[in-house]
């Protein structure tokens, strides 16, 4: 997973703002998968999957505003690499199925996975990268998904391990 | 006469050369380094449990609510009440101060005091400020001087070697003497009634221990609890927790002096004793689940005339109590005498009837007057890691559930528990005696995210674990169930936790992976977390309720969404039988308002 496709995209970006917009698009693409799987659950954890929703929300709104920030914009089109790929993005998201009718601990299982791999992949596009504004780009996301792995897991262990009678 | 005779007059002349013994100004002398003078309070320590006021022989203490100091309030353990000192009353004899539960209250060996309002010889030690409160010397408690015993009086139970090889009952109950002096111990502060999540008259109760008044003390216990022979025996006893008594010392067994009540009255007097039900009313109320929520409905509302039947999908009633306690910690017996006394006020229960299956939510909604929901917490949950799908990989309740069945069970040779709670203890001493019986030995490893310090289960549970020979592995985190080659379960591989909680007290748990372990095993027992089995309401009346993160949303009295259905026990509160008696009496009190305003409105 830490060398994935999404690796191959991520690292073949060439700006900050490719890679932003690469970052931006993940959390839109989650987002919208978890909006989709709101109806799909049970009522009774239908909160936990319109969290997630907002939680990438978040995300996708903390990115597009970091690109929009005026004072970024020469970091912006710097180049790193060369050559400059295609910016098709959805390769990077790797989604594994949820059945017809998730419970919460496999919704959350879901989760946990997926920032999980995000989390890695940031952090080893940060690690090949040479120093500079792009690697501090990348570290900033390994850091993002971190702290929301590290969220998920609190609740993961809450919801799930509540102890016995 | 003598010559000194007549020289003595003049020898006094010499004293008029020494310095004088009487003081010019007495308000400049210092008293003595234990002299008893103005009281001091430290507020921080006092829990405001009144005992001072009780003892005062001059009522020159009257406990009362203090403004303006944020860290004193009424919470758990503290009435946040202090103690104001009338001293136109005090005599200074100091019994406040030998009775304090706490050591809070003490005397400087200030004794002046000068004010033209005699008002103010009424005040608040420790928040009245005065220039005596950080005084070193006058009278404190000296050590070892207690008006009360601070040890509590031993419960005699069965030694391990006595115990291990069957499901025989632990705990063996007080004699009437043990229990006097148990219950003399107490204060009859009260501060423990606030923390009993249904409110037990607990002083009075020991009041009638003490009295030897054991009628008077079974009618209290069941005018709050009808759960009262089960909750003297395994009770959570929040009540202990807040004691008076154990700032210094032990806490009162108030337990088992509850207990002690239920023992000492013949069963065939309990029913004349709580008394009879109101005549009929007519109306009609199910209760889905007979554990002790759904019962203490059941009998708060039979009480009051109204028709009460529950639907049961086991054999028996009791819920987790029943099928979640193994014997050795509450015999059937004990359940059954509850159970039956409940059903002696009239209510009605169809046993091995499954709502949703045998009969319909739609059929209770359009027969009853109102429905409460008391489902409990059912199902186990699963780690889920890598090989938990494995047919030796079993469910604590589950296993529970079959042991209280009767079902005859071959234990393995050897088995992990996962679970740091009371059902991980009581699955791993219930696997434990069946090794004993049917291996002569024990093999049975518990382990657990948590350190001993921060494991969910009652400190005595795994005291008693330990005794029992269970292995128990602390901070040590599930990673994967192995099987070998031939499909075989083989044991349990953890890493080990190096910290379970963040720095805001959340389940965080961080490990170390290279401290890696594979603990044998022929079976793994899951035993983490349970939650409740809502399927029985069906889609749509899932989709109808308001939910509370994951839990139906009940308001404070226990009315759900629904106008028609209330929820109660553990499926709204958590696991715990004495919370569930309290909701349970919550939901009948909230039911019959209802009535009574539907009579209001018709």
């Amino acid at each position: 997973m830490t060398e994935g496709r999404g690796y191959k995209k991520l690292k073949s970006q060439t700006s900050l703002k490719d890679i932003l917009e690469v970052a931006t698009e993940f959390e839109r693409t989650a987002r919208d998968f978890y909006a989709a799987l709101v109806p799909r659950v049970s009522k009774q954890i239908r909160y936990l999957v319109e969290e997630l929703a907002e939680e990438e929300q978040r995300h996708f709104d903390l990115f597009s505003g970091l690109r929009a920030r005026p004072d970024l914009e020469d970091m912006l089109q710097e180049l790193v690499e060369t050559p400059a790929s295609d910016r098709r993005f959805s390769d990077c998201i790797h989604l594994p199925e949820l059945g017809e009718r998730p419970d919460d601990q496999e919704v959350l299982q879901y989760a946990l996975g997926r920032e999980h791999a995000a989390m890695e992949q940031y952090t080893s596009l940060a690690e090949s990268t040479p120093a500079g504004p792009i690697r501090d780009l990348f570290k900033f996301l390994a850091d993002e998904e971190t702290q929301h792995k590290n969220e998920l897991e609190k609740r993961y262990y809450e919801i799930v391990h509540s102890g016995g009678v | 006469m003598s010559v000194r005779d007549l020289l003595s007059p003049f020898t006094a002349w010499k004293h008029l050369f020494r310095e004088p013994v009487s003081i010019k100004d007495p308000l400049d002398r210092e008293a003595s380094e234990r002299y008893r003078g103005f009281h001091k309070n430290d507020i921080e320590k006092c829990i405001g449990c009144g005992t001072c006021e009780a003892i005062c022989q001059n009522g020159a203490i009257d406990m009362l609510p203090v403004e303006g100091v944020d860290t004193i309030k009424t919470q758990p353990g503290d009435s946040g009440l202090r103690p104001r000192i009338d001293y136109g009353r005090c005599c200074w004899c100091a019994l406040c101060v030998d009775v304090c539960m706490t050591g809070s209250l003490t005397m400087s060996n200030e004794y002046k005091w000068v004010e033209s309002d005699p008002d103010k010889f009424r005040f608040t030690p420790g928040v009245d400020k005065k220039h005596w409160d950080d005084y070193k010397d006058g009278y404190h408690r000296p050590d070892g001087h207690r008006l009360n015993a601070p040890e509590r009086i031993e419960m005699p139970e069965l030694e391990p070697r006595e115990r291990i090889d069957s499901f025989i009952e632990i705990v063996g109950g007080y004699s009437l003497e043990q229990a006097k002096l148990e219950a003399d111990r107490c204060v009859t502060c009260g501060i423990c009634v606030a923390t009993c999540p249904t409110h037990m008259p607990i002083p009075d109760y020991i009041a009638a221990v003490r009295d030897g008044d054991y009628e008077r003390g079974l009618k209290l216990l069941y005018e709050s609890n009808p759960f009262s022979q089960v909750c003297g025996k395994v009770c959570t006893r929040k009540c202990e927790s807040t004691c008076a008594a154990s700032h210094e010392g032990d806490p009162i067994a108030i337990r088992w002096l509850k207990r002690h009540i239920t023992e000492q009255v013949p069963y065939e007097k309990y029913r004349d004793i709580i008394g009879e039900p109101l005549p009929p009313t007519g109306k009609k109320i199910a209760i889905i689940g007979a554990g002790p929520a759904g019962m203490t409905a059941a009998f708060d509302l039979a009480r009051k005339g109204h028709t009460v039947t529950v639907y049961e999908a086991q054999s028996h009633a009791g819920g987790m109590t029943r099928y979640g306690i193994p014997e050795y910690r509450l015999p059937y017996e004990t359940i059954q005498r509850d159970i039956d006394l409940i059903l002696s006020m009239g209510v009605g229960i169809h046993y091995n009837t499954r709502v949703g299956h045998d009969i319909s939510m739609e059929k209770l909604q359009a027969e009853n007057d109102a429905v409460v929901l008391t489902i409990g917490l059912s199902l186990g949950r699963s780690t889920r890691i890598p090989g938990s799908d494995h047919e030796n990989v079993f469910k604590a309740v589950d296993l529970l559930r079959r042991i209280t069945e009767g079902e005859d069970i071959q234990a393995p040779e050897n088995l992990v528990v996962i679970g740091g709670g009371n059902v991980a203890m009581d699955i791993a001493r219930s696997m434990a005696r069946l090794q004993q019986q049917q291996y002569g030995e024990i093999n049975v490893t518990l382990t657990a995210l948590e350190d001993k310090a921060h494991f969910l289960a009652d400190p005595v549970e795994i005291k008693e674990s330990i005794e029992e020979e269970i292995n128990i592995l602390d901070s040590r985190g599930p990673q994967e169930c192995v099987i070998d080659d031939q499909n075989n379960l083989i044991g349990l591989r953890t890493w080990k936790v190096l910290s379970i909680f963040d720095d805001q007290g959340r389940f965080a748990p961080s490990y170390d992976q290279d401290d890696e372990q594979l603990h044998p095993g022929a079976w793994v027992v899951e035993a983490i977390g349970q939650m409740s089995d809502v399927s029985l309401l069906g889609e749509e009346l899932t989709e109808k309720l308001e939910w509370n993160r994951g839990r139906i949303q009940v308001d404070d009295a226990g009315h759900t969404s629904e106008p028609w259905l209330w929820a109660a026990g553990d499926c709204v509160k958590g696991p715990d039988v004495v919370s569930a008696v309290a909701t349970g009496h919550k939901v009948a009190a909230s039911i019959e308002a209802a009535f009574a305003q539907r009579e209001t409105g018709a």
